[in-house]
């Protein structure tokens, strides 16, 4: 028998999505707000 | 259940909490959406699975053994037990597969005391 399928991607490293995992909703045209750096503004620590 | 479980400093063994999920967990031979699942694709998701872990795992240093619960019930579900010739190349891989990811989830490492699977059955 021909197993001769492409190497699958390992499960490893992969990390969750950002969006919530229990909703299984499809959320394709929503595009994720980018937060915008502030300028001039640096934190200390 | 009368056993210790205690989690050795040490160990050549060491255990993946709840990292293998059944397609079908959540009702048996079905999936989550309600469809009926064709045995040798669960059995195909087990492979693959394992596979991924014995390469990774391989990176470490000579498996003894590896063991996948693939039960459905609630006890030891989808814990990992994988057993290294030498106990540095399990603190290695330990060290190594701490804060890491599968298949989005995170992965729960630690020293497990088990070192004879056939003594390890837990009733």
């Amino acid at each position: 028998p021909s197993h001769s399928k492409s190497k699958r991607t390992s499960g490893f490293d992969m990390a969750p999505p950002s969006a919530n995992l229990l909703s299984s909703a499809p959320m394709q045209d929503q595009l994720p707000g980018v937060p915008q750096p502030l300028p001039g503004i640096s934190q200390s620590m | 259940c009368s056993r210790l479980h205690t989690k050795p400093s040490i160990s050549p063994t060491l255990l993946l909490s709840n990292m293998y999920q059944r397609p079908d967990m959540i009702t048996p031979g079905v999936d989550p959406q309600g469809q009926p699942l064709d045995p040798r694709k669960i059995q195909q998701h087990f492979e693959d699975f394992y596979e991924d872990l014995f390469e990774e795992l391989s990176k470490y240093g000579e498996i003894e053994s590896l063991n996948i619960c693939d039960n459905l019930a609630d006890h030891m579900v989808g814990n990992v037990y994988v057993q290294f010739r030498e106990e540095e190349h399990a603190s290695e891989a330990l060290r190594n597969l701490s804060g890491r990811f599968y298949a989005g989830r995170p992965i729960i490492v630690d020293f497990s005391p088990v070192t004879d699977f056939r003594e390890a059955t837990c009733r």
